[in-house]
């Protein structure tokens, strides 16, 4: 009995690392950035650090490039050309949101997840720089998976 | 006396229907256009024409509007807001409520979009127009419903439809106005 409890222990353990190591990882804690190049707007992608759905990752996209991964906790920034760019991300449903991208402006995205029928659906929602700039100094960097 | 087998029969078809009825409203996007406008007939050949100061996506712009060259003392400014809303619900609520299973709302997503035309000529606001979309949507376990970039394009176009016909309806005004003002 108690050999089958510690076989199950090490399955579990064995699992859970092998599940984390398909996660991005988090760095340092928000720092603004400085300077924007000339010609592009900045987007922030954010999540907030939520206990429900904290396990699941998920990937924000432009077209069909893979801008980030957007973990629990995280935030990205993503310089992106002027004009109407749409970023989504996809689960069991798509999410969706278009930004009018002007140069040298900043734009917040604020990523969440919810209640799915088989697993957490992203909610991808554009928010107001207030609330961008209070709940982004939460987040932490997400440092791209190496290839 | 009611017989049981026709009772049971009767009680599952109220569920069915009430599942169904659920459903159906989970699924629905409400949207409110203001100011109501009176027919929807847009007369294509009306156009103001000015220099225009805009942006955008052009498909957003009304189509009363024309651009002419950068000399026109007749300038038409056209921008638009959009506002965004999440309801407050917690996220976990739904895993305890059991009518989710049958399709309950789960949440509900709104947006708010505000389109503004200004007819200007040598600085001196003329006309404005104005038109506001709520758009609503409820999410359902079943269904997301539509994304927040398909309820943006569908309230932009609606506020520049609407435009459209406040201009539209306004013609003779509009026209007697600028001339009145010495515009072309």
């Amino acid at each position: 009995m108690k050999k089958e409890k510690i076989n199950y222990f090490y399955i579990f353990l064995i699992s859970s690392f092998i599940f984390l190591q398909g996660c991005a990882t988090l760095g340092p804690a928000f720092q603004k950035t400085e300077t924007i190049p000339d010609g592009v707007g900045l987007v922030y992608i954010y999540r907030p650090d939520s206990f429900i759905g904290a396990a699941v990752a998920y990937d924000v996209k432009v077209g069909e490039t893979v801008i980030t991964e957007l973990p629990n906790g995280g935030y990205f920034a993503y310089f992106s050309n002027p004009g109407e760019v749409e970023f989504w991300a996809k689960t069991e449903s798509k999410s969706a949101v278009t930004l009018d991208i002007k140069q040298n402006q900043i734009y917040y995205i604020k990523g969440t997840i919810g209640v799915g029928f088989l697993v957490g659906r992203p909610h991808l929602m554009i928010v107001t720089s207030e609330v961008g700039e209070k709940e982004i100094s939460e987040c932490k960097m997400i440092i791209p998976k190496k290839e | 006396m009611i017989n049981r087998p026709f009772l049971i029969h009767w009680q599952i078809g109220i569920v069915f229907y009430l599942i169904v009825a659920v459903f159906l409203c989970s699924c629905a996007t409400n949207i409110a256009v203001t100011p109501q406008t009176i027919g929807n007939d847009i007369k294509s050949s009306f156009q103001i024409v000015g220099k225009v100061e805009y942006d955008g996506n052009k498909d957003y712009l009304p189509r009363t509007i024309n651009e002419s060259s950068p000399q026109s003392d007749i300038s038409i400014k056209y921008e638009y807001n959009i506002t965004y809303g999440r309801d407050k619900t917690p996220q976990a609520l739904p895993l305890f409520n059991p009518l989710t299973i049958v399709g309950f709302p789960i949440g509900e997503d709104t947006m708010v979009i505000t389109g503004n035309l200004t007819i200007s000529k040598e600085e001196e606001v003329i006309k404005a127009y104005t038109a506001t979309c709520g758009l609503e949507k409820t999410r359902s376990i079943f269904s997301e419903g539509e994304t927040f970039s398909e309820l943006r394009k569908k309230g932009l176009l609606l506020v520049r439809d609407n435009i459209e016909i406040q201009m539209c309806q306004d013609k003779e005004a509009l026209l007697n106005l600028i001339q009145q003002t010495g515009g072309n």
